[in-house]
């Protein structure tokens, strides 16, 4: 072999690679020009500053928060059905209501309301102030029926229209495309927009906090689907923040928005939201982010009295519960004796103590703890194994569960340690082996919404703080979300009657019974509600993670 | 260039668009026929079964898989990708091509080390073979090759960012060079780099360690230092030269594998790059980007391949095409 054409051969092929490889950078690098295109018409609108790259460390902003967020699936209000997506529209775009840190309605873009005698008619009142973020215009109530109109019409595409926006009259014949407007939304003038629902609902209001019902700008968004997304990269919102910066998976940057119409306005000069960056606790220790959860790898370094991460650490509640639903449909576990066997031998207090160190609550019943209506006299579900044993026998005996399965969502990884520690709690007291079976999240949900299950395991999170969000929508037997299929007259007629309730403690109280008589019935093995637990340097004031998803960046100071 | 060869890269070049073909073909049926689409995943728990029904057939999921698949090509030779649903309403080829150049960056500059760095070292080791240092330098390289980025790289990261806080623990981040987008100066890059070229250089050096030492065993080699010349000439121009033959087809696949980024590596350090999206759009059920990444993938895969075969022709005549394509 000549070593000549050796040498002269790999030169060649290193000349072709490069060239190539160049090629490549020049067909990405021109990929990327549309974006950067998008970026500076951006700035243009928010007057942003010329070094926007330069996101180093030590490059900080004067009143800057850093998080570490979601990578968000669309900032399209209309379609967004994830609290991922919905944390950051809530802060660039608003409604008619939203919700304060106390979790109580407030009026955002409507001064105030009046509701009709029988409940049925709602008028909202705009107030004048509100501008686009562009400053072009007022918003108006027109404004509201083409935003509303859009997330109901089938041309849209989106899915969560009609799930939270299902009470207006006219909204199912106009998102079966029956008619060409929505009869309950009607333009009294600029400033007075009239909503008519149904049947009374305690609820209606709490749905128009969700993205769903917010406004979105006409002229930018025409009449794109939830397909067509790119006007998000520069939404022209009227919500706290404004959109400074949008890296697909990479980065966010809002900067306050000067005119917001609320008290206090935001105060932050601007929020970097990371998107992608690996371990948001290392993140924190090492101060690229100003915020970050704890999970149960790290609380126990957190909580050390003597530790420097001691001081920074809160807590607070979250509306959700967690919970082991059985097919209430089917033999074996259409007997609530066997169910409460099942529950009654689950040791609750461990699991929340020792297991999960205190990160979340046990619980006693479905509402969580810092909800309206959450019943602080029910009594706990004890661990009681004789008891179980001995309704277990009364159901038929340990034979029934032979072979039983629980389903759960996983990637095929080890399942989640709580699971494994119910099953092992089960195979103890009441001598039954329990399989796991993992399955891919979109199956999961099809499986469970199919009913093709023995037992799931799953969470709830609140979409608004209401007993209803919880036990109308989860265990009413008529309920699309009811994948339990549990079936009790006296519980719907008790849910139905407290839906049409105008009196609020009254309400209350039958959803109380009712969660009773679901507690008595255990289609579902409630096992604990989590605890927001996180950090957040000392220089950051007023910062609180909400138990769901609401606007919570304008009530944040930086103090250094 | 020889007739032969000619015909020979028309002919690999032909079979290009078969091969993509089948890829696609394969990709989208997979993807089709395999249970729960991105309408289901997104609308989540709480939509009406009638609108994600509508929404289907709205999108076209509701025709045979064939029928999507031509509608689908169709819109790719005039250039259209599709629409990424994990982002939702964007274009795909705004998705994909800045995720790619995020890998291709720190994936040409741990190729770049690897090889620098693996091939002397694989030389080295083998020139010292029977003294302590072969076998002391082999075993530590052995160590960074078989351990796992996944334990690998929370090593690191404590002992970087958290011990050392020299280094941020995860992320890319992006400064404008000349016009261009770069993340390689930046910290961020410094972990992923470290973490690929650590049992890269392991893997190549002891390749190239192998290699050498059988060259070493060879008549010329041994007539090489009868007639006196200096060892360090021996090895530059008879024996390493000689062993890095082989070395050519592990550069190909490498080569291949710049812009496919690893999928433990970018989630483990959070960085935005293919594999990382590639990951988010299976479990999302992102047909578009899914069946995107794999023909982009499979295009430069072809391509290099096809580039390195040329290679052997012309580095050993012995190896030629005679029209026997495998």
């Amino acid at each position: 072999m000549e070593t000549r054409r050796l040498v002269l051969t790999l030169t060649s092929i290193f000349v072709v690679l490069i060239v190539l490889l160049g090629g490549l950078t020049v067909i990405l690098v021109a990929g990327g020009g549309g974006d950067d295109t998008g970026d500076t018409a951006g700035d243009g609108n928010g007057g942003g500053d010329p070094s926007g790259d330069a996101n180093d460390l030590g490059d900080r902003i004067e009143g800057e928060l850093r998080l570490f967020g979601p990578d968000p699936i669309t900032l399209d209000p209309a379609c967004a059905s994830d609290a991922g997506s919905a944390e950051y529209i809530v802060e660039i775009f608003s409604g008619l209501v939203s919700f304060d840190l106390d979790l109580k309605v407030i009026p955002d873009i409507a001064e105030d309301w009046e509701v009709s005698d029988d409940g049925t008619v709602y008028t909202f009142n705009l107030r004048g102030n509100v501008l686009f973020h562009d400053s072009s215009r007022p918003v108006s109530a027109a404004d509201f029926k083409f935003s509303m109109e859009r997330a109901l019409n089938p041309a849209t595409q989106s899915t969560v229209g009609e799930v939270y926006l299902d009470d207006l009259v006219g909204a199912a014949e106009f998102a079966d495309g029956d008619a060409d407007e929505v009869s309950g939304i009607k333009v009294i003038d600029p400033r007075t927009l009239e909503l008519t629902i149904a049947e009374p609902s305690a609820v209606f209001v709490e749905k128009l906090t969700y993205p769903t019902a917010y406004v979105v700008d006409e002229r930018e968004v025409g009449d794109s689907t939830c397909f067509e997304g790119n006007w998000t990269l520069t939404p022209n919102g009227t919500g706290p923040f404004k959109m400074e910066e949008w890296d697909l998976g990479r980065k966010i940057v809002l900067a306050a928005n000067p005119r917001f119409h609320l008290t206090p306005a935001p105060s932050l000069a601007r929020v970097t939201y990371i998107l992608s960056g690996g371990s948001s606790f290392v993140m924190y220790e090492n101060d690229e982010v100003d915020v970050t959860g704890i999970g149960i790898n790290n609380i126990e370094t957190v909580r050390d009295p003597n530790g420097d991460l001691n001081a920074d650490l809160r807590e607070g509640p979250s509306l959700d519960v967690f919970y082991i639903g059985f097919n209430a449909r089917e033999a074996p576990f259409d007997d609530a004796d066997l169910r409460n066997a099942l529950s009654l031998s689950i040791d609750r207090e461990f699991l929340a103590r020792e297991f999960l160190l205190d990160l979340v609550e046990p619980a006693k019943g479905i509402l969580p703890p810092g909800m309206d209506g959450y019943n602080e006299g029910l009594a706990d579900i004890p661990f009681d194994p004789e008891a179980a044993r001995g309704l277990l026998e009364q159901a038929g005996g340990a034979g029934l569960l032979d072979g039983a399965t629980i389903l759960t969502s996983g990637q095929g990884a080890t399942p989640s340690d709580i699971l494994q520690a119910v099953i092992a709690m089960w195979e103890q007291e009441l001598g039954i082996a329990v399989t796991i079976e993992q399955e891919d999240f979109g199956l999961f949900l099809r499986d469970i919404d199919d009913g093709n299950f023995e037992m799931f395991s799953l969470g709830w999170i609140a979409d608004y703080p209401d007993p209803q969000n919880f036990l109308d929508i989860k265990l009413h037997s008529e309920s699309l979300n009811n994948e339990s299929g549990y079936t009790n007259p006296a519980v719907d007629a008790l849910l139905d009657q407290a839906d049409g309730e105008v009196d609020e403690a009254a309400r209350l109280a039958l959803y109380q019974q009712a969660e009773e008589l679901i507690v008595d019935d255990m289609p579902w093995a409630p096992l604990y509600h989590g605890k927001a637990s996180y950090l957040v340097k000392p220089y950051v004031d007023g910062f609180v993670i909400p138990p769901f998803v609401i606007p919570n960046l304008r009530y944040v100071t930086i103090n250094r | 260039m020889p007739a032969g060869l000619a015909t020979y890269i028309l002919r690999r070049l032909l079979l290009l668009p078969v091969i993509l073909l089948i890829v696609s073909f394969v990709t989208f049926a997979l993807g089709r026929y395999a249970p729960v689409d991105y309408v289901e995943i997104q609308a989540g728990p709480r939509a009406q079964p009638e609108t994600i029904e509508r929404i289907r057939e709205e999108r076209g999921l509701n025709d045979p898989v064939p029928v999507q698949y031509v509608r689908y090509m169709g819109n790719v030779l005039t250039g259209d990708l599709g629409v990424s649903t994990r982002y939702q309403g964007f274009p795909v080829e705004d998705v994909i091509f800045p995720r790619m150049w995020i890998s291709l960056q720190y994936n040409a500059v741990v190729l770049v080390l690897t090889f620098a760095i693996g091939l002397p070292m694989g030389t080295w080791a083998a020139m010292r073979r029977g003294t302590w240092q072969d076998p002391l330098s082999i075993g530590v390289l052995l160590v960074f090759a078989s351990a796992p980025v996944l334990i690998s790289i929370p090593l690191l990261q404590w002992l970087f960012a958290v011990k050392l806080g020299v280094l941020p623990s995860g992320g890319w981040s992006e400064a404008e060079y000349l016009g261009v987008e770069l993340g390689l100066f930046s910290k961020h890059a410094v972990l992923p780099i470290l973490a690929l070229t650590l049992p890269g250089v392991a893997g190549i050096a002891r390749y190239m360690r192998g290699q050498v030492l059988e060259v070493l065993d060879q008549d010329f080699v041994r007539t090489a230092n009868a007639k006196g010349l200096q060892a360090g000439v021996v090895v530059t121009r008879h024996v390493a030269r000689n062993a890095l033959l082989p070395i050519v087809t592990i550069l190909g696949f490498e080569l291949a594998a710049l812009i496919g980024g690893s999928i433990f590596i970018e989630t483990l350090l959070g960085i935005p790059g293919i594999g990382l999206l590639a990951f988010e759009s299976i479990k999302s059920r992102d047909y578009d980007t899914i069946t995107a990444i794999v023909l982009v993938g499979s295009t430069i895969f072809v391509l290099t391949m096809l580039l390195i075969d040329i290679a052997y022709g012309f580095i050993d005549p012995r190896i030629r095409v005679e029209g026997s394509i495998s």
